[in-house]
């Protein structure tokens, strides 16, 4: 059997304390290149499925240049078999259409039984290719897959998938059938040994090119900007505290924005400090004059 | 006085066999100096076995047992080996050592007794090695037959006094005066003596030998600092971990005497674990005994690692209090990281709850996931300077560490150490975005390779910036920078938060004024104290706070219990037993204290975890002591 997992590499920007107005607020250490974490998901079913047919072959397929290329080693090692790279004309830019019409020309050089991606990516979060890759390779599509059991000699997949509002939909389908996995829903639970790594690097990538001139986008123009942040820079609030802090926080600035100092210390270190702030703000009268008036009332 | 030929043939016979017993310990010990490149050390060797304070401390009854074995066996041997020559003593001189020596008989045989009952009588579920029972009992025939070889040789010879030998000659007022019986029982005598030394390779006693070698070739480096994986670097950095534990550690295996030391004073042991740090290094020893291991050879990994099951290997919180108490320095925290590493690298296995972190620090540099963007986030609005920012003033670098950063309440915690540090006139600044994890977690954890890379990565950090000294806030990155950075070649001065305050305190730096009315005890932070021997700071901190009254529990200092968080702990969860801080809270609990202070990060979030479940009306509040120092510093 052999499964195909589509694998989205992504700059994942998870901060935004950037200065730099050229680079829209987002500075270099704000980045990281990675594996989308959905397409993280996808390999995990993928291996779960191979465990429990017994065998498989797993083959990752990506587009584009590697920039994530130690990452997606680290997809090898933990069990992957092959890697192909759909490479595209450099500086290319791809709405989802070109990028799954790229991805269904690959799929139909590599006679997959089974073909997964992940659901969303983090970065764009369009949702697209793998409804899209169905569509052109005329597959089944099943989206929020959970849980995959083959039957019928592996001619036939059972899936568990997410419907929405708690629900799980049962689907039965032929193969090949494409499949999309939500990030987080088959997590990976082992780390690649040594020889994992070692095996991972003797695996050479296989490029694979198609001329983009024949599929025409309507999209002219995609650019992502990143939202603009505040002037100050704020930290971003706690993820410990509940979502109703969190979200008070967003809107009223940031606790530690707000001026003023928090007195702590035991009583009487708090109360000397009310007096000095009372004090350096001219709150509090001279001691002589207070005395004089407090003598004139008295008499 | 050996008398015949077949004597000698005898004794040479018996210490041939026992040569033959030892003969791959040469072996080892060649191996241990070739590889591990330790020499011997015969000064700390003589100190510890002619003072056997390292025995006696922490079990002083057994301890003093064990010197009284000592020297009653080993000073008659060295009489008997001197009485094979012609040498003429003066009388009273010879009749002091004749006293001596009975006396020291005497000694051995109540302490052969209590070791025997101690034995018989001990828990089975813990693992009492009964194998000692035989040479014991041999042990103590060797003394009886000697006493009733003294005692029938008075009583044919009656010759000397009777102070001179005061045990042989009550013996000689009961027994018959016939020289048959003095020759059958010098003849048992002799031929137990002759077993006993046949048999030392092969039982219990081996740890004659064992344990002397062990000491004398002891590991001299740093106890905080885990040594790289016995293996080779790749060129592409990757371990080789085909080897699981380097000559050395072999050697401790040999030399265990399974005392239990280590059990009594294991945290996950006393919390009814599966984990018994007696028990993984008699497996493992065991185990070696069965098949050894070439001198030079691989040993198979996988073999070893069987010995010693999952939840054990993952159930110790690397507390170290099994290397602390180990009378023959044998350290079972380093066989269980060296498992974890095997399991790791070689196999990609993990308990699923720590793969989570592992992702995070591959990918953020912290065990978070919240990225070195944010890495400087908690220091917002204190102007604190960065050191890459362009002429700044700083004698040394704050590290912050991925608790000091990101964990709520600590994040507190260091904003406080900033207004002492300043207040102290301290010149700091920090790595902000370019600080990443120490890598304590990783190590711990067994991913070797994860912990180089994110160590190299400060290294440059710290060499791009000229680091001379660093004061860190948290015990696990004090102990990794200061400890494990300098087989990357790390050259700089690190220091914990708790001893900078205490040097201010001292040079009246800073001025501690409110009071804190409060019975406080101290919670040692095991790799503060046990790992790097800092206890003493913790107190001169508190006591300089007005109106503290301090109080110890009732573990504390080297026997202070963990709280549990440590070795990747943190990340994982309690399964088995009892949970580790749940037992220090009541410990705390039932010392009646109102507060008690920590210096670590784990530390601190373990205690008001396991104070908060046991659901008291007035919980002892849990602080750090920056935080307390904080409190009662004048403005």
């Amino acid at each position: 059997m052999k499964i195909v997992v589509c694998i989205k590499q992504v700059l994942h920007t998870y901060a935004r304390t950037g200065m730099d107005l050229q680079d829209r607020y987002v500075a270099p250490e704000d980045r990281v290149r990675m594996i989308d974490p959905a397409s993280e998901s996808a390999l995990g079913l993928a291996l779960k499925i191979r465990e429990l047919a017994g065998e498989g072959n797993i083959c990752l397929l990506t587009l584009g240049p590697l920039t994530a290329g130690e990452e997606l080693r680290r997809c090898l090692a933990l069990g992957a078999d092959q890697l192909y790279q759909v490479d595209v004309d450099g500086g290319a830019e791809l709405d989802s259409r070109s990028k799954s019409v790229l991805l269904s020309r690959a799929l139909g050089h590599l006679d997959a039984d089974l073909i997964i991606c992940g659901r969303e990516s983090i970065d764009t979060a369009n949702g697209q290719i793998g409804p899209r890759l169905a569509g052109h390779l005329g597959l089944p599509c099943v989206a929020s897959v959970r849980d995959v059991r083959l039957v019928d000699g592996c001619r036939t997949a059972e899936v568990r998938a997410g419907a929405g509002r708690g629900r799980v939909a049962v689907v039965s389908c032929r193969l090949p059938v494409v499949l999309t996995v939500e990030a987080g829903s088959a997590a990976i639970e082992h780390i690649p040994s040594v020889d994992d790594w070692r095996r991972s690097r003797q695996v050479p990538v296989q490029r694979m090119f198609f001329d983009t001139a024949g599929i025409a986008t309507g999209v002219l123009r995609e650019e992502i900007i990143a939202p603009r942040p505040r002037p100050k820079i704020v930290p971003a609030p706690d993820c410990g505290l509940d979502a109703f802090a969190r979200i008070d926080l967003l809107l009223t600035g940031s606790n530690v924005e707000k001026k003023g100092e928090m007195l702590v210390g035991d009583i009487e270190r708090q109360v000397d400090g009310i007096i000095a702030f009372l004090d350096a703000h001219g709150f509090l009268e001279p001691l002589q004059s207070a005395a004089g008036r407090e003598g004139v009332s008295g008499g | 006085m050996l008398t015949t030929a077949l004597d000698y043939i005898l004794v040479l016979a018996a210490v041939i066999v026992m040569l033959a017993g030892f003969a791959r310990r040469p072996a080892r010990v060649r191996q241990v100096v070739e590889e591990s490149r330790r020499p011997a050390d015969f000064g700390y060797f003589l100190s510890y076995i002619l003072g056997h304070g390292r025995i006696v401390g922490g079990r002083p009854l057994a301890g003093i047992a064990h010197l009284a074995v000592f020297w009653g066996v080993g000073l008659p041997l060295v009489v008997i080996a001197f009485a094979q020559f012609p040498l003429v003593l003066p009388a009273g001189i010879a009749g002091l050592l004749s006293l001596v020596m009975d006396v020291l008989g005497l000694v051995v045989l109540a302490a052969g007794v209590y070791f025997l009952i101690r034995r018989l009588t001990s828990a089975p579920d813990l693992g009492a090695p009964r194998r000692v029972v035989v040479p014991l009992l041999l042990l103590l025939v060797i003394v009886l037959s000697g006493f009733v070889v003294e005692g029938a040789r008075l009583r044919l010879t009656a010759a000397g006094y009777a102070w001179q030998s005061p045990v042989g000659w009550c013996c000689s007022s009961v027994l018959p005066a016939s020289p048959l019986l003095m020759q059958a029982a010098l003849r048992f005598h002799f031929f137990a003596v002759l077993l006993f030394v046949v048999l030392l390779p092969f039982t219990f006693m081996r740890h004659l030998l064992a344990a002397s070698l062990n000491v004398l070739y002891r590991d001299r480096g740093h106890r905080g600092a885990l040594t790289p994986a016995a293996g080779v670097v790749t060129e592409n950095a990757l371990l080789a971990g085909d080897r699981l534990f380097d000559a050395g550690q072999l050697l401790e295996l040999d030399a265990c005497v399974a005392c239990g030391r280590c059990a009594e004073n294991c945290p996950a042991a006393l919390a009814g674990k599966v984990l018994n740090p007696r028990r993984v290094v008699q497996n493992l020893a065991r185990c070696l005994e069965a098949a050894p291991v070439p001198a030079g050879g691989n040993i198979d990994a996988s073999r070893l690692a069987d010995a010693v099951s999952a939840e054990e290997m993952w159930a110790c919180t690397g507390c170290m209090a099994c290397v602390e108490h180990c009378p023959v320095l044998v350290r079972p925290l380093v066989k269980v990281i060296g498992l974890r590493r095997h399991e790791v690298q070689m196999h990609g296995r993990m308990p699923a709850e720590a793969v989570p972190m592992i992702r995070n620090l591959e990918i953020y540099g912290d065990v978070d996931g919240r990225g070195c963007a944010h890495r400087g986030d908690w220091a917002h609005g204190l102007d604190v300077p960065h050191l890459s920012e362009r002429d700044v003033d700083a004698e040394m670098l704050l590290w912050v560490g991925c608790q000091g950063a990101f964990h709520p309440r600590y994040r507190e915690v260091l904003r406080e150490l900033v207004k002492i540090l300043r207040a102290g006139g301290v010149r700091f600044g920090i790595l902000g975005t370019e600080e990443r994890c120490c890598g304590d977690a990783a190590r711990r954890l067994g991913d070797e390779n994860l912990f180089l890379s994110l160590a190299r990565e400060n290294m440059d950090v710290f060499n791009k910036y000229g680091v001379r000294r660093i004061v860190a806030v948290c015990p696990h990155g004090y102990n990794t920078l200061k400890n494990e950075y300098r087989e990357l070649g790390a050259d700089f001065e690190v220091w914990h938060a708790v001893e900078c305050i205490a040097d201010l305190i001292r040079n009246r730096r800073v001025t501690l004024r409110y009071p804190l009315e409060k019975s406080l005890a101290i919670h040692d932070p095991c790799y503060l104290g046990r790992v790097n021997g800092i206890y003493e700071p913790l107190r001169t901190v508190v006591r300089a706070v007005p109106g503290v009254r301090l109080t110890e529990l009732p573990r504390n200092r080297e026997r202070a219990l963990c709280c549990g968080g440590g070795a990747g702990r943190m990340w994982l969860h309690e399964k088995p037993g009892q949970s580790i801080n749940q037992l220090r809270a009541r410990e705390i609990r039932e010392c009646g204290v109102e507060a008690v202070g920590a210096a670590c990060p784990f530390c601190l979030t373990m205690l008001e975890d396991g104070i908060g479940s046991l659901e008291l009306e007035s919980p002892p509040r849990v602080l750090d002591i920056v935080e307390i120092v904080a409190a009662s510093m004048a403005d």
